[in-house]
């Protein structure tokens, strides 16, 4: 037996034990949120400067930076029948795997475009790219996996940038998850740093495109206009020791404005404060908003991650926020925007595709009479009959 | 000749095959029409059109549950997506030199073989040579509704080659070899009624 299940059971039955505390604790916390935010709502100026203040004393702070107007705006779905241009990418990647036999990586962008009231369909691209040898390897060793996702982000947005024909009018170009770069933020990783500049570059160009760039954040788990509530509840003297201070925690940004929010609305954009907030200047700096993408009696709230000239403009903001929830309609009572769901399809790597690149791989090494190393001998346990059927749901190093 | 593509074999067997096409190709099939897989200078195995079968995933699930559907994503699923269109063939007969035998053939297609329609002059060959020899398959097949194959292909032959003496001497054929199994016959019967 893998799991030992009486002990499991017994966590179990303590955690059902505890739920009817920990949901009056909750209660309480969630109205405190809400008082908070309906007493700091006109007071943006305020607590903007708050959170300045808290950033002096951590840098890496991560939260909402009211801007002007109410913290509780809400703004409904324009009436938008105009035809977009929507463009959307995902990517997927295959990490190198030391315990297989061939060395590799492999990051594969699947990208849609499709324009809406055309009646036509939509065109897909799938662009894939094979790293091996000195390509898996930087100055400071193997690519990391965290490497290889910012190559994927960063090839999401280039094939993004590749499909847009400003000429043909309005174009929203939407990836999965959000606009800023993930990785080491403090600027010292010299891949991180390259991989930013190529980043900010294309934005640049997708600006210059007249874009509408967005990212989807499906279920965000990033309170951060929590966080500045809490910030808010927080006196001066207590902003030292800000990592430590989350009197909030368990509330979520999703609950606070599903109760603010109809079906169809956004909320007031904010800045994102972040760690990353001094590499995204001027018309890159990254914002956010709240969107409702759900139904009266089944709230579904997003986080939507837009650059600063996206937000600076009411025009494309208003063509968004339709395009959005156009998309979300489509996939019915599990709203997604659609074309997203579809790039994601196209980007995924099988596991049978991934069976077949390597064996070509190989086939193509043996041809040329390459040195083959084998897999490891975990790897190979691991595989044995028996054990390859039971895969592990976690991952046991 | 006309050549027109409907699919590629999938699985084969002795009695039958099954193909796969792609949403695009689906206006030319139908059930009941005559359908041929060449497998060389002078061997081709000549098939019914049983059943079509579209499947569903996921994906499709959950759009019909949201109401209308745009034609964008309704030309995306059915040109850019991969729906599994496939074709249930019967293996009903042969042409090998250049003759016709409503036997089961020798081999059955490989997976990938290309199916054509037959044309209306591949049609008229395969069901004037010998006296409805192929039908026996029809009436032997398991799991296929016989009395709808038979009324749609019958209806097809009628159609396209305008031999109503044919359709007449079809029914009574088939009168004759079910003239022992009462409850399929009144279902063909039942079925040849609305074509003849």
């Amino acid at each position: 037996m893998a799991l030992n299940f009486q002990q499991v059971f017994d966590q179990i039955r303590e955690i059902g034990a505890g739920a009817r505390a920990r949901r009056e604790i909750l209660d309480a916390l969630r109205k405190r949120a809400r008082t908070l935010f309906d007493s700091w709502a006109d007071k943006t100026a305020e607590l903007a400067d708050k959170v300045e203040r808290a950033r002096q004393a951590d840098s890496n702070l991560r939260c909402a930076i009211p801007l002007a107007g109410r913290l509780d705006a809400s703004h409904p779905a324009p009436v938008d029948e105009k035809p977009v241009t929507l463009l959307a990418a995902d990517g997927s990647q295959i990490l190198p795997d030391r315990h297989a036999a061939l060395l590799y990586s492999l990051v594969n962008v699947g990208a849609i475009v499709l324009e809406t009231r055309s009646g036509r369909a939509p065109e897909t691209f799938t662009d894939s790219n094979l790293y091996y040898a000195d390509e898996i390897y930087t100055e400071t060793g193997m690519l990391t996996e965290e490497a290889i996702e910012q190559r994927r982000d960063i090839a999401e947005r280039k094939k993004l940038l590749e499909l847009a024909k400003p000429a043909d009018g309005p174009c929203v170009a939407l990836t999965d998850g959000p606009v800023e770069l993930w990785g080491a933020k403090n600027g010292g990783e010299g891949d991180y740093r390259k991989n930013l500049e190529i980043h900010k570059s294309v934005l640049s160009q997708m600006q210059a495109k007249n874009m509408t760039v967005a990212g989807y954040v499906d279920k965000p788990g990033a309170d951060l206009l929590i966080r500045t509530l809490e910030i808010a509840g927080l006196a001066d003297e207590q902003m030292k020791d800000i990592r430590r201070q989350h009197p909030l925690r368990g509330v979520s940004d999703r609950w606070l404005f599903s109760a603010i929010l109809e079906p169809g609305c956004r909320s007031a954009i904010f800045g994102l404060q972040s760690s990353s907030r001094p590499h995204y200047t001027g018309s890159l700096a990254l914002h956010f908003f709240y969107l409702n993408v759900g139904q009266a009696k089944r709230p579904s709230l997003v986080r939507v991650e837009i650059p600063q000239w996206v937000a600076d403009d009411e025009e494309k903001l208003n063509l968004l926020h339709a395009a959005l929830l156009e998309q979300c309609r489509i996939m019915g009572a599990r709203p997604y925007p659609y074309i997203l769901h579809r790039a994601h399809e196209i980007a995924v790597v099988k596991f049978e595709e991934k069976r077949q690149v390597e064996q070509m791989l190989e086939i193509e090494l043996r041809k040329a009479g390459s040195e083959l190393d084998e897999g490891s001998n975990k790897q190979s346990a691991k595989d044995l009959k028996g054990r390859s059927r039971n895969q592990s749901a976690g991952r046991a190093v | 000749m006309d050549t027109i593509q409907i699919g590629h074999i999938l699985r084969a067997g002795a009695t039958g095959f099954v193909a796969g096409c792609s949403v695009s190709q689906l206006e030319a099939p139908a059930l009941g029409a005559l359908v041929r897989a060449p497998l060389g200078d002078r061997y081709q195995v000549f098939g019914l059109i049983t059943g079509i079968h579209i499947d569903d995933d996921g994906l499709v699930r959950q759009l019909v549950t949201a109401g209308e559907v745009s034609p964008e994503v309704m030309h995306d699923n059915r040109e850019r997506r991969i729906v599994p269109v496939e074709m249930s063939v019967l293996a009903v007969g042969y042409e090998m030199e250049g003759r016709i035998f409503h036997l089961l053939p020798p081999r059955p297609p490989l997976s990938l073989d290309v199916i054509y329609l037959c044309s209306d002059g591949e049609l008229v060959k395969f069901t004037s040579a010998g006296r409805f020899g192929y039908f026996r398959h029809i009436l032997q097949a398991k799991d296929i509704p016989i009395g709808e194959v038979l009324a749609a292909h019958i209806l097809d032959v009628r159609q396209k080659t305008k031999n109503e003496r044919w359709g007449e001497e079809a029914t009574r054929e088939l009168i004759t070899l079910l003239r022992d199994d009462y409850p399929t016959l009144m279902s063909v019967l039942g079925a040849l009624g609305e074509v003849v």
